[in-house]
């Protein structure tokens, strides 16, 4: 007997992705990125962003169920992310998934989506169990999860001001890479001496927190300071040395949570977690300590469908759906 | 034929179900931010009313605007989904289109307003024919200053309806021959006539081709002094 079919739709940000999802099988996984809507302002504008998710929506999910080579009517249910989000954003996915499960007779879930970004390594790691130490880092959060077991979540690190992806992106316009700047930087520290340049690592006094608004303000002295010297290293060194910097403290916030908590798996989700320098060095600080490392495929690491279906299918498992008349909830909080 | 109007283009938000007979079902509520919360249990308060199904419908209608931006979207998604669901045509219809039949009543041009804030209103002029209204002119964005100067060039009796409680009080006062009523929001019954009409006449547009009418591009405040920040290998 197999579980459920799962539509899940995602609309909280810049991306337009819609998955279909069945006993942990992602069936199909399509997006439609606004990167380019965006780059041209150096990040991501709401009201556009809301005008490219009403434009995509229906082609798209259309397309997912193509894809996954089944009918409408073969969906059990339809999951939408309900927040943290851009409100005008979230209303898109959140208005065509209620709508959608209503006439078609079936339940609706609204889901968190970080939530979502917790279950992505399930989709392609069936040994994936909490309890874990989950970290979660993107352009809109950076925070680290205590996953006790599924539902029961608690954020034991979270930033104090810009989230990562926020400041790739921020140095990244400064040094006019462009948008989004995570892999931007990526691409520019090739060849890169990481080690040149040792730029700030915050909050060494709190072991799971982080902040990351001084690492921006560094870079610029330095390339002000260093470009009026006549001594300015080459972009590949201090691309380099950024991504290490925000890479160093990503890594070490998460190992201080795994050994605060003692638990022995760690996870990750989130647009950074495509980072290739942090995939190493996650692998290789796990790797170190005996700890079993779970990272989805970039694909499942940025935003997409497939994992508020996920989370979703474990909602509905317990029993929970949503009312017709919830709404969406830009500032939601997990675990709450 | 069975049709389901959404409408949610400004602070009120409307559904409506009609066939041969007229409004089978109607529910409404006046709430700025409430459109995502209020259609589906509208849609399924309207249906449980009516005896109907979502499956006998014959088509969808949608009010795409002009209005407020985020309940345009939320009613177009809404409407899309449904329509797509049960795999009938789906008609978008103008919130001012839907104003105006709202007030064809008598001999006076119509002048339907919709707030679209910072201090403009979209407007569009009709004439009242029998059975309804017909167009009179392009809809456009407009202050209130250049309102009332068309207003008192326009030497045909007028009757202003829509939002237009938006504007500045003077905007409209002591102007000869121009009066002032309702209906003050679109309704989805009108929005499921206009509809209707369409449909009869065959029209079945491309789905992808019922997109919100914002007539205002996207309001983007770009930090330029930090956008232009170039370094020195940019």
């Amino acid at each position: 007997m197999s579980g459920p079919i799962i539509l899940g739709l995602e609309t909280s940000c810049d991306e337009t992705a819609i998955g279909v999802v069945r006993d942990g099988v992602v069936l199909s996984n399509v997006l439609s990125s606004q990167v380019d809507d965006h780059a041209r302002f150096g990040g991501v504008v709401p009201e556009v962003a809301a005008r490219a998710h009403v434009e995509a929506i229906r082609s798209l999910t259309h397309r997912a169920l193509r894809d996954a080579g089944i009918h409408q009517l073969d969906v059990d249910a339809v999951a939408a992310t309900r927040g943290p989000g851009l409100a005008g954003a979230l209303m898109v996915g959140f208005s065509y998934g209620k709508a959608m499960a209503w006439a078609l007779d079936r339940p609706f879930l609204g889901v968190d989506h970080m939530e979502g970004h917790l279950f992505a390594p399930t989709l392609e790691h069936p040994g994936f169990e909490p309890p874990a130490i989950v970290l979660l880092a993107s352009g809109g959060h950076s925070q680290i999860v205590l996953t006790r077991a599924w539902g029961d979540y608690e954020t034991v690190g979270a930033t104090i001001d810009d989230a990562a992806g926020e400041a790739f992106d921020k140095v990244a316009r400064f040094l006019g890479l462009g948008f989004p700047g995570g892999p931007a930087i990526d691409r520019a520290s090739d060849g890169g001496d990481a080690t040149s340049i040792d730029f700030p690592r915050a909050l060494g006094d709190r072991p799971t927190d982080l902040s990351f608004s001084g690492l921006k303000t560094a870079v610029v002295t330095f390339v002000r300071r260093h470009h009026e010297a006549g001594d300015l290293p080459p972009l590949s060194d201090v691309a380099a040395a950024v991504q290490e910097a925000i890479v160093d403290v990503l890594v070490a916030k998460t190992m201080n949570a795994v050994e605060q908590t003692g638990v022995k798996v760690v996870a990750g989700g989130g647009g950074v977690l495509a980072n290739r320098r942090l995939r190493q060095r996650l692998t290789e600080a796990c790797a170190a300590r005996g700890i079993r490392l779970f990272l989805p495929s970039p694909i499942l690491c940025t935003d997409n469908g497939a994992m508020v279906a996920a989370a979703a299918a474990f909602r509905l498992e317990r029993g929970e759906t949503s009312p017709l008349d919830s709404e969406v909830d830009s500032s939601l909080r997990l675990g709450s | 034929m069975k049709i389901a109007a959404i409408e949610s283009a400004t602070a009120a938000s409307s559904v409506a179900l009609v066939d041969a007979t007229g409004v089978v079902a109607s529910a409404r509520r006046i709430d700025r931010r409430g459109h995502v919360g209020f259609l589906v249990p509208a849609l399924d308060f309207c249906f449980s009313q009516a005896g109907w199904a979502p499956g006998d419908l014959d088509a969808v209608a949608v009010d795409v605007g002009p209005g407020l931006f985020s309940g345009i979207r939320a009613g177009i998604a809404t409407a899309q989904a449904v329509a797509g669901a049960v795999g009938v045509p789906l008609i978008p219809v103008s919130s001012l289109d839907a104003v105006a039949l709202g007030a064809a009543t008598g001999h006076r041009r119509i002048w339907a307003l919709i707030d679209v804030r910072r201090g403009e209103v979209a407007a569009g002029a009709y004439r009242p024919v029998p059975g309804g209204v017909v167009r009179d002119g392009a809809a456009e964005l407009i202050g209130p200053e250049a309102l009332r100067a068309t207003l008192e060039s326009d030497r045909t009796d007028a009757l202003v309806v829509g939002e237009w409680q938006a504007l500045p009080a003077a905007t409209l006062r002591g102007l000869h021959g121009v009066k002032t009523g309702r209906p003050r929001y679109p309704a989805a019954a009108a929005v499921a006539d206009i509809a209707r009409n369409r449909v009869e006449k065959g029209e079945a547009p491309h789905p992808d081709e019922v997109r919100p009418r914002y007539m205002r591009e996207p309001d983007v405040t770009i930090n330029w002094s930090d956008y232009r920040e170039e370094g020195p290998w940019a």
